[in-house]
């Protein structure tokens, strides 16, 4: 699946909301309107640097409704592959990327009678493209964030328009300090229950709701990626005749696409299962969200997005 | 004629409480819990039960008892399905709900689910007991209920109706159709497939 041609977006202004948080605001690099994003909705980016190119998925954080602007929040990560550091470092106000129309794995559940939020860090994101489309459906929700400390002010700036009246809480104090189970036993029925965050936040959630009774249906999570790198390993693609090297800091599908081949994919986080790629030989480091437990022990299925090789080479069927 | 192959045509099984849900709601249409409606090895213990006499004198519910054992008696349908969506609506997640009747009790139990924001996840439904449809006619709109026959009249603009499998979950009906819309006047005879 692909979303149409590539968007051309040049860089409005970029604000520092925090040392390693900035707020880059985009606009159509030839004038017009961008698409009507849907809440939730990611895009991709396609970072350049130098010789390498890199394609991240950003949540947006602006308005469902604004058409004008598409913006993200960017976080600085230490360990960074690449693209946040890019993006924090090189890119200026003015210049011009590619961007993938946006696209949703993250959607609100309209038949939902109450939309119960939980973002952890970073996870914020698609709640603040989220709270906009609620308050204009008039849909009952609760919002819970969850942030380290010096962070908890910043966010607490970001959902101050959406606060008035509404049931929105910024926690400080970890995770601890955080009662879930408390706040899931007592949702009302026709709750549906949004998380994005750490994945250990995503499977406390999860593990909590499945524990009281909520079923698999309305619990909803958006991975943010958070591939990182590990050792370098040979991936051979038998179809295409190729062997690229995978970087320690790349992943199995950059290092395709830098070979010229075209492989699926469409949220780069190992959640919607668009690259999956049937493995003819060799160990699979098993990072994603898309593949039961039963298919990662199988080992006959990769998504090249955010798995590697557990050993110095994987085979492909690609 | 009675297996028309429509995929709408809704498919019973025999009621087992979902290991995954907290609580566990059954509603009956009739004084006790038949055992053909639950799955073998599973007795209605685990489960609220809530029943329908169909007579005035019932004995009070003594405590507003609300766990696995408990059974409460209701004078009729209406006087259940009333309760349940007072109940459903204080509800928290977890709960699951169960039916087990006639067709018509099944669907309008689950439009009440449905409405208090249960998935069919998170119900499931027994039919046991009448086969009768209640039905829609497609053409006026008008709702018959007990109709046990492959051709019927319409109580409401006098077409011959025949009976399809076809089922709406949002009306709990079955659609009837005119079915000599294109030969006005030939009408197959009757049968009786739904008692």
């Amino acid at each position: 699946m692909t979303a149409g041609d590539p968007l051309h977006v040049r860089v409005r202004d970029i604000v520092e909301l925090a040392p390693s948080l900035k707020r880059f605001s985009f606009e159509p690099a030839h004038g017009g309107l961008f698409p009507t994003p849907p809440a939730g909705g990611h895009v991709m980016l396609t970072l350049r640097d130098g010789a390498r190119v890199m394609k991240n998925a950003y949540s947006l954080v602006s308005a469902p409704m604004e058409r004008a602007r598409y913006d993200i929040i960017v976080r600085l990560v230490a360990q960074s592959r690449g693209g946040s550091a890019f993006l924090h470092r090189k890119v200026m106000p003015g210049d011009v990327l590619e961007m993938a129309s946006p696209v949703s794995l993250f959607p609100l559940a309209a038949t939902a009678r109450k939309h119960l939020l939980i973002g952890g860090g970073i996870g914020i994101t698609p709640m603040l493209s989220f709270l906009p489309e609620l308050k204009a459906r008039g849909a009952r929700f609760e919002l819970h964030q969850l942030a380290g400390g010096e962070e908890a002010a910043v966010f607490e700036r970001l959902l101050a328009p959406y606060a008035a009246g509404e049931e929105i809480r910024v926690h400080g104090g970890g995770r601890a300090a955080f009662d879930l189970a408390g706040l899931l036993s007592r949702q009302p029925l026709g709750t549906h229950v949004y998380v994005c965050g750490p994945h250990t936040l995503m499977d406390a959630v999860t593990g909590t709701a499945t524990a009281l009774g909520w079923p698999r249906g309305k619990i909803h999570k958006e991975s943010f990626g958070g591939a990182g790198g590990g050792l370098p390993f040979r991936a051979i693609l038998k179809r295409s005749g190729i062997e690229v090297e995978v970087g320690e800091t790349q992943s199995l599908l950059e290092a395709i696409e830098a070979a010229g081949v075209d492989a699926p994919c469409l949220c780069r986080g190992g959640a919607c299962g668009e690259c999956m790629t049937p493995v003819i030989e060799g160990e699979v480091d098993h990072r994603d969200d898309f593949l039961s437990a039963e298919e990662k022990a199988g080992g006959r299925l990769v998504m090249t997005c955010v798995s590697r090789a557990r050993g110095p080479r994987l085979v492909l069927d690609l | 004629m009675s297996d028309q192959g429509i995929k709408s045509r809704p498919k019973y099984q025999p009621i087992a409480p979902d290991p995954q849900g907290r609580h566990h709601l059954l509603v009956v249409d009739g004084p006790e819990v038949p055992t053909e409606a639950l799955a073998e090895g599973v007795t209605p213990s685990a489960f609220e039960v809530w029943t329908v006499a169909r007579k005035s004198a019932v004995p009070g519910s003594a405590a507003m008892d609300e766990e696995a054992g408990a059974v409460r008696v209701f004078r009729a349908v209406p006087h259940l399905f009333s309760a349940l969506e007072e109940r459903l609506a204080r509800e928290t997640m977890g709960l699951r709900l169960y039916a087990a009747g006639p067709e018509t009790f099944l669907w309008d139990a689950n439009g009440i689910g449905a409405r208090a924001g249960l998935s069919r996840q998170e119900m499931a439904f027994a039919h046991v007991g009448a086969q009768a449809r209640r039905i829609f006619c497609v053409h006026c709109r008008t709702v018959m209920e007990g109709v046990t026959t492959s051709i019927t009249t319409c109580a409401g603009c006098g077409a011959p109706l025949f009976v399809r499998d076809h089922f709406s979950r949002r009306l709990a009906a079955f659609m009837a159709v005119q079915v000599d819309a294109e030969v006005p006047g030939e009408v197959p005879p009757a049968e009786e497939l739904y008692s």
